[in-house]
């Protein structure tokens, strides 16, 4: 749940570690998913042979072999986005990586040759994509997702009207409200382009010109007192809302991508929340701090009948950490239109506990994608 | 999955990497070896006796850590022990932590920022501070060894407690700082849930000699620190008064040793403005040469007893004579600090920096605890310096390949 194309996601390790030192998205050895398939390759100054080649959908290991003095590296694209890579092979060397890969045209290129370009053409559906277990879990997530889009747009929609109608208190009063379907099911929204940032950006993150959305919202409410000059704001937000609302509609959705999504929402938690620079006008930090983890326990759950045999041991593991985490909060909910304490009450103390929680929690989440993987690579 | 170099990883990135792994589990009762360790390539063996990181020669770069349980909970402390040493071991031969490394949709085990770095010399001591033999319910009062104790209130503290203390330590020392520092975040990270760690320390330059391989360097305020120190060479002094021997009442403890640290910042400012004559009678050495007032060179002996015109040589108060086994009954301890900087105190606009003192010894209370009563009253360094932080710690003995550190314990 990033930008990048969705066939792509399952190599999303590979774009850090390419920035890093090069290295593939993965490489040969006990790690590669059992069952791969071996397309081999020798680098040419003509070009990568073959040229053209055919594969079916799943995990392949790319094993590579330079002919060439000059032409001493191969990738593999989808577009113009390097999905994996083998570099530094010059005449005589081996190497090898190992993509996971669903149906589509890519492109395999020798940088430097004669002729760069070949295609690779994928087949296929992903074995385990297709099975029942695995469509129950994207079927059960997509309703979550359902759920939390109308809940966004009926929330919302009040808070606007409050905005344009210049009543400042009752605007306050509903923005906490509107806050949490969307910050529970957050990573999905952010795989929309610059549907996130006209949303959810707080200031800073775009140009000054561009600032909108809920956060210039909360500004105006708690830091400039006053609703004037915002309803265009408001209502912008409104259709940007419906549009994330019809866009969310039709998403492609992969088990591994919900498992990561509950990642990224603890990373927000981490990120944002537990800093209190989400609301920093507003406080209400911890009501996004519950509804991320919200979320990231639905996504969790939908998956978790993926978990077999010894990966049971790690979901059970994971639900006692997620109860740690709420207990953690409880202390800080309020029975009041915001539900919790303000941020700017929390002591150093108190939002180390709540880290500490979340990092317990979030370290073990991480090592669940992989178990997903496998199972819906078959 | 086989071991993987860390530099074999950059090279070859892998392929065929399989049992090509350097430095074996090759078992050497008491040795540490510490090749070359100059230029930053020697693998120093974890496994043995001692605990490494006590008699090797001291590395160039420290970062020590302290950290507290979450939980009472043995059997969490046990696992995290043998994880702890499992990953120790492995980085101290330069391999990466884990075997989940490289795959695509998985975090990696390992933090990454070593690859292609050598072993530099990592050692990774571990040990227990007092607390957790308070705890009833991690069953271990009854194993608490006599000379494990909080240190006492002492002159001249001014303890901050958040950078005091603590359940358990780390000290990862190594001549690259980046592989030191990579010990400690990868040991917090697999602790996640067990511990949280407390406090941590990087020391940028070692400021004690503990072999005859090596120079004595220089402190921040300019002094040769450590031209007395315990070499580990000195198998007799190391016997007498480092490692526990079968005077201890713990048998856990047999090989073992116990640690004091103690975060002492350096007034700086006020130092670089002591003329250098006042700075060498502070210290009782001369600045450049290192040598003792009473010498001409580093290594000549020390007198006490000189006298020019009626006075002392070596002043009543200077440091070298408080700090001498002369005026401490002959006690000694093996120091291994480092020196720190932890950028500005922001209250006064001055360097936060001074030294991490570690001394290693076999009884705290008989010999740290005396030398620093009566520095921390007479010294004539006091003027300059604060105690801001301490800690003590039970350094059990090594771990044999297949068992952990911390086994005699909690086996």
């Amino acid at each position: 749940m990033n930008r990048l194309p969705v066939r792509a996601v399952l190599c999303l390790g590979a774009a850090s570690l390419l920035a890093l030192f090069a290295s593939a998205c993965g490489s040969s050895g006990s790690d590669t998913a059992p069952g791969a398939k071996t397309l081999s390759f020798t680098i040419t100054d003509a070009g990568c042979d073959p040229h053209d080649t055919k594969v079916a959908a799943g995990p392949i290991n790319f094993a590579i072999e330079s002919a060439s003095s000059k032409v001493t590296e191969l990738e593999v694209l989808d577009g113009e986005t390097i999905l994996g890579e083998k570099e530094n092979l010059t005449d005589g060397l081996e190497g090898s990586f190992a993509l996971t890969l669903e149906e589509g045209e890519y492109t395999v290129r020798c940088n430097g040759a004669t002729d760069e370009d070949g295609t690779l053409t994928v087949s296929g559906k992903l074995k385990g994509a297709g099975s029942p277990e695995v469509e129950a879990a994207i079927a059960e997530y997509r309703q979550y997702l359902a759920q939390n889009t109308n809940e966004l747009v009926a929330q919302t929609k009040p808070f606007v009207a409050a905005v344009v109608a210049g009543d400042v208190a009752k605007a306050k009063q509903l923005y906490p409200a509107a806050r949490i379907p969307y910050e529970r099911i957050e990573p999905v929204a952010e795989s929309f382009g610059d549907l996130d940032p006209r949303i959810d950006a707080r200031e800073n993150d775009v140009p000054k010109s561009e600032f909108g959305g809920f956060h210039r919202i909360e500004k105006a409410l708690w830091e400039e007192g006053t609703a004037k000059g915002a309803a265009p704001v408001a209502k912008q937000l409104q259709a940007d809302i419906e549009e994330l609302a019809a866009e969310i509609k039709d998403v492609k959705l992969q088990a591994v991508q919900i498992a990561n999504g509950a990642n990224e929402l603890l990373s927000e938690v981490s990120a944002s929340k537990i800093t209190g620079e989400e609301e920093r006008y507003s406080h209400v930090d911890l009501v996004d701090f519950k509804a991320n983890v919200e979320g990231a326990e639905v996504a969790f759950e939908d998956v978790q009948p993926l978990m077999e045999g010894e990966d049971k041991q790690l979901a059970t593991e994971i639900e006692d950490d997620l109860a740690t985490v709420y207990a953690s909060l409880e202390p800080y909910e309020r029975n009041d239109d915001v539900g919790f304490v303000p941020y700017t009450e929390l002591t150093k103390a108190d939002t180390r506990k709540l880290a500490q929680g979340i990092d317990v929690l979030a370290e073990k989440l991480s090592q669940v994608p992989p178990v997903i993987v496998r199972v819906e690579n078959g | 999955m086989s071991p993987l170099s860390r530099r074999r990883l950059l090279t070859s990135a892998g392929v065929g990497a399989a049992g090509l792994g350097i430095g074996g589990a090759g078992f050497l009762i008491g040795q540490e070896t510490a090749e070359a360790s100059a230029e930053g390539t020697g693998t120093v063996e974890f496994y043995g006796a001692h605990q490494a990181g006590i008699a090797t020669p001291a590395q160039d770069r420290l970062h020590f850590a302290a950290f507290d349980l979450v939980e009472d909970d043995p059997r969490a402390l046990k696992a995290l022990l043998e994880e702890w040493t499992a990953a120790a071991a492995e980085m101290s031969r330069g391999e990466m932590v884990g075997d989940v490394n490289r795959m695509p949709v998985a975090p990696p085990d390992d933090t990454g920022e070593t690859v292609g770095l050598l072993p530099s010399s990592l050692t990774v001591t571990f040990g227990f501070g007092p607390a957790i033999f308070e705890r009833p319910a991690l069953g271990l009062g009854a194993r608490r060894p006599a000379a494990l104790k909080p240190l006492p209130p002492l002159p001249g503290d001014e303890l901050n407690g958040l950078e005091s203390g603590g359940d358990l330590c780390v000290q990862a020392c190594s001549d690259d700082p980046q592989v030191a520092f990579h010990a400690v975040r990868n040991l917090a990270r697999i602790g996640r849930g067990t511990v949280v760690m407390r406090w941590s320390q990087l020391g940028f330059g070692r400021t004690a000699t503990t072999s005859r391989s090596q120079e004595t360097p220089r402190n921040l305020m300019g002094m040769k620190d450590g031209t007395a120190n315990i070499r580990a060479e000195d198998t007799g002094a190391m016997e007498r008064f480092v490692w526990v021997g079968s005077e201890t009442d713990q048998p856990w403890m047999r090989d073992g040793s116990y640690v004091v640290t103690r975060r002492i910042r350096m007034l700086l400012e006020v130092w670089d403005r002591a003329s250098l004559e006042d700075q060498e009678q502070t210290i009782g050495r001369r600045k450049y040469s290192g040598a003792p007032l009473t010498g001409s060179r580093e290594f000549d002996p020390l007198d006490l007893e000189a006298e020019t015109g009626g006075k002392k040589v070596v002043a009543e108060n200077a440091h070298v004579r408080l700090a001498s086994a002369t005026v401490n009954d002959g006690e000694r301890i093996l120091r291994r600090g480092y020196s720190f900087t932890d950028g500005v105190d922001q209250s006064l606009g001055e360097l936060e920096a001074g030294l991490f003192f570690i001394a290693f010894q076999k009884d705290p209370e008989k010999q740290f605890v005396p030398i620093q009563r009566r520095l921390g009253q007479f010294d004539a360094l006091n003027e300059y310096i604060k105690h801001v932080g301490s800690a003590v710690f039970a350094v059990p003995p090594g771990a044999r390949p297949g068992g952990y550190v911390g086994e005699s314990l909690l086996g």
